[in-house]
C-alpha cells in the first residue's frame, strides 16, 4: 500500500494470473498461426508468414481490451468475475506488449520492402483524411498504441500517488477513446482490403458486448440510487440487519449521489465511503477480511470503525454515523472527515445471513 | 510530418527529463516516498512520457524550499 514503491507488487495469485494471461496470449497467437498457415496456403511464402503474424498479434490485443473493458461490468453483475479485476492492469501492460508487437510487425512489414517513405507518405497524405475509402488507418493505430503506451506506463503505484487517484483515473478513462479508435482502425482496415463480412460481424459484436455490459451495469447502479428511503431526520434506511450479509456490505446513494457502504461484521455495523483511497473501487463490493474492509480491486484494507488503513499505511476513508432505530440499519448521509472513528452500531439479535459463495 | 517530428522532439526530450526524475527530483517532489531500484526503473516510460508535468513539479517543489 503506501508505506513504500517496489518495482511489481506480485504475490501468488497474481502470479498465477500473469502466467496464465501470458499462456493464454501465447496459445492464442500459436493456433492463429497453426490454422492460418493451414488455411491460406503456399505456407512457403514469406509475406504470408508475416501477415500471419501481423494479423496474430493485432487481433490478440484487439480480443485482450474487449476482455479488459468488459471486466468492470461482468465484476458489478457477478462476483465471481472480482477475481479478473484483481490484476487488470497487468493485463492492460500486456495489452501494450502485444498491440506493440503488431505495430513493429507492421512497420517491419515496410522496411523490409525498403518502402519505408511509402508508410511516411501513407500518413501525411493529407486530403485521404476526408475519405473513408482511403483513411490511412494506420494513423488511427498508431494513436491508439500511443494510448495505451501511456496507459501502460503510467500503470504503476507511484504514478497514482503522483498525479492523485481522480487525475489518475481520468487519464486511465482514456482506455474508452482507445476502444473506440481501435474499432475504427479495423473497421477501415478490413472495409479497405477485405470483402468478408465475418471480421465486420465479429468487430460489431465484440464492441456491442461491451457498451451492453456497461449499459445494464449502470443501469443496476441506478437502480440501487433510486431503491433508497429517508428518515424523518434525514437519515437513509438502509434496511433490515439481516438484509445486510454478515461479512459483506450494502451500497446505498445520499442525495448527492455519493455512495456510502454499510457494512455488516458480526452484529455490528459501519459505514465508509464506497470508494478506495487507492483507486475509487466500489468498497461495498469487497468483504470483510482480519477484521478489515477490504477492497476487491487490489486488497486495501481499512477499519471498520476509523476508516483507517492499519499501521504501517496511511490510507484514510471518510467515515459514516450508523444507528438502528425501530429495527432497521440506518446511515447518516453527511461525511465525516476522513479518518473520524464512529461509535459502531449494535443488533445482538440481528439473524446472521451468511454470504453468497 | 511536422506532427511526426514534434512527437520526436516530445519523446527526446522525455527520454532526457525521465532519468533524471526517477534519480533526482522524486525526492524533491514526493520527499514521503520510498522506491527501490526496480522501481524506478519502472517509472522511466512513465516520467519520459509525462516529461512536461514532471517539470512542472519539480519546479514547484524547489521554489518552495
Amino acid at each position: 500500500m503506501s508505506a513504500g514503491f517496489r518495482a511489481v507488487q506480485w504475490n501468488r495469485a497474481k502470479l498465477v494470473y500473469d502466467a496464465i494471461l501470458v499462456a493464454g496470449v501465447t496459445l492464442y497467437i500459436a493456433f492463429f498461426i497453426a490454422i492460418g498457415r493451414w488455411w491460406l496456403s503456399p505456407p512457403d511464402d514469406p509475406a504470408r508468414w508475416e501477415d500471419l503474424g501481423i494479423r496474430a498479434f493485432g487481433t490478440c490485443a484487439f480480443l485482450m481490451l474487449t476482455i479488459i473493458l468488459s471486466i468492470g461490468p461482468l465484476a458489478r453483475l457477478d462476483r465471481r468475475f472480482l477475481s479478473l479485476l484483481y490484476n487488470r492492469r497487468h493485463f492492460g501492460v500486456l495489452t501494450f506488449l502485444v498491440a506493440a508487437v503488431h505495430g513493429w510487425l507492421n512497420i517491419d512489414w515496410f522496411l523490409s520492402r525498403g518502402k519505408g517513405p511509402d508508410l511516411i507518405s501513407i500518413l501525411a497524405n493529407l486530403p485521404n483524411y476526408g475519405s473513408v475509402a482511403h483513411f490511412p488507418y494506420d494513423t488511427l493505430g498508431i494513436v491508439v498504441l500511443l494510448v495505451l503506451f501511456l496507459l501502460a506506463a503510467t500503470s504503476h503505484d507511484f504514478w497514482l500517488a503522483f498525479l492523485v487517484p481522480r487525475l489518475w483515473k481520468a487519464l486511465h478513462m482514456a482506455v474508452y477513446v482507445a476502444y473506440a479508435v481501435l474499432v475504427m482502425h479495423v473497421a477501415l482496415g478490413v472495409m479497405q482490403s477485405r470483402h468478408s463480412p465475418l471480421i465486420p460481424l465479429l468487430l460489431g459484436a465484440a464492441a456491442a458486448i461491451v457498451t451492453v455490459l456497461h449499459l445494464i451495469a449502470g443501469w443496476r447502479e441506478r437502480a440501487i440510487d433510486r431503491g433508497t428511503g429517508t428518515s424523518r431526520d434525514g437519515w437513509i434506511v438502509v434496511g433490515a440487519p439481516s438484509s445486510i450479509p454478515d461479512g459483506a456490505a450494502r451500497i446505498v446513494a445520499a442525495r448527492g449521489g455519493e455512495r456510502i457502504a454499510v457494512f455488516r461484521d458480526g452484529d455490528r455495523f459501519g459505514a465508509l465511503t464506497n470508494l478506495c483511497a487507492h483507486q475509487n473501487g466500489p468498497l461495498g463490493e469487497g468483504r470483510i477480511i482480519d477484521g478489515c474492509v477490504t477492497c476487491p480491486w487490489h486488497g486495501y484494507q481499512y477499519r471498520l470503525e476509523d476508516g483507517c488503513a492499519p499501521p504501517p499505511f496511511t490510507e484514510k476513508l471518510a467515515t459514516h454515523r450508523v444507528r438502528i432505530a425501530a429495527g432497521m440499519v440506518e446511515v447518516d448521509p453527511t461525511p465525516l472527515p476522513p479518518g473520524t472513528p464512529v461509535p459502531l452500531a449494535h443488533e445482538a439479535s440481528a439473524k446472521v445471513v451468511p454470504l453468497p459463495p | 510530418m511536422i506532427l511526426v517530428e514534434a512527437l520526436a522532439v516530445y519523446a527526446l526530450i522525455g527520454v532526457a527529463v525521465a532519468p533524471a526524475f526517477v534519480i533526482f527530483g522524486i525526492a524533491r517532489v514526493m520527499p514521503e516516498a520510498s522506491l527501490t531500484s526496480g522501481a524506478r526503473l519502472m517509472l522511466l516510460p512513465g516520467a519520459a512520457a509525462l516529461w512536461p508535468l514532471i517539470l512542472t513539479r519539480w519546479l514547484e517543489a524547489g521554489g518552495r524550499r
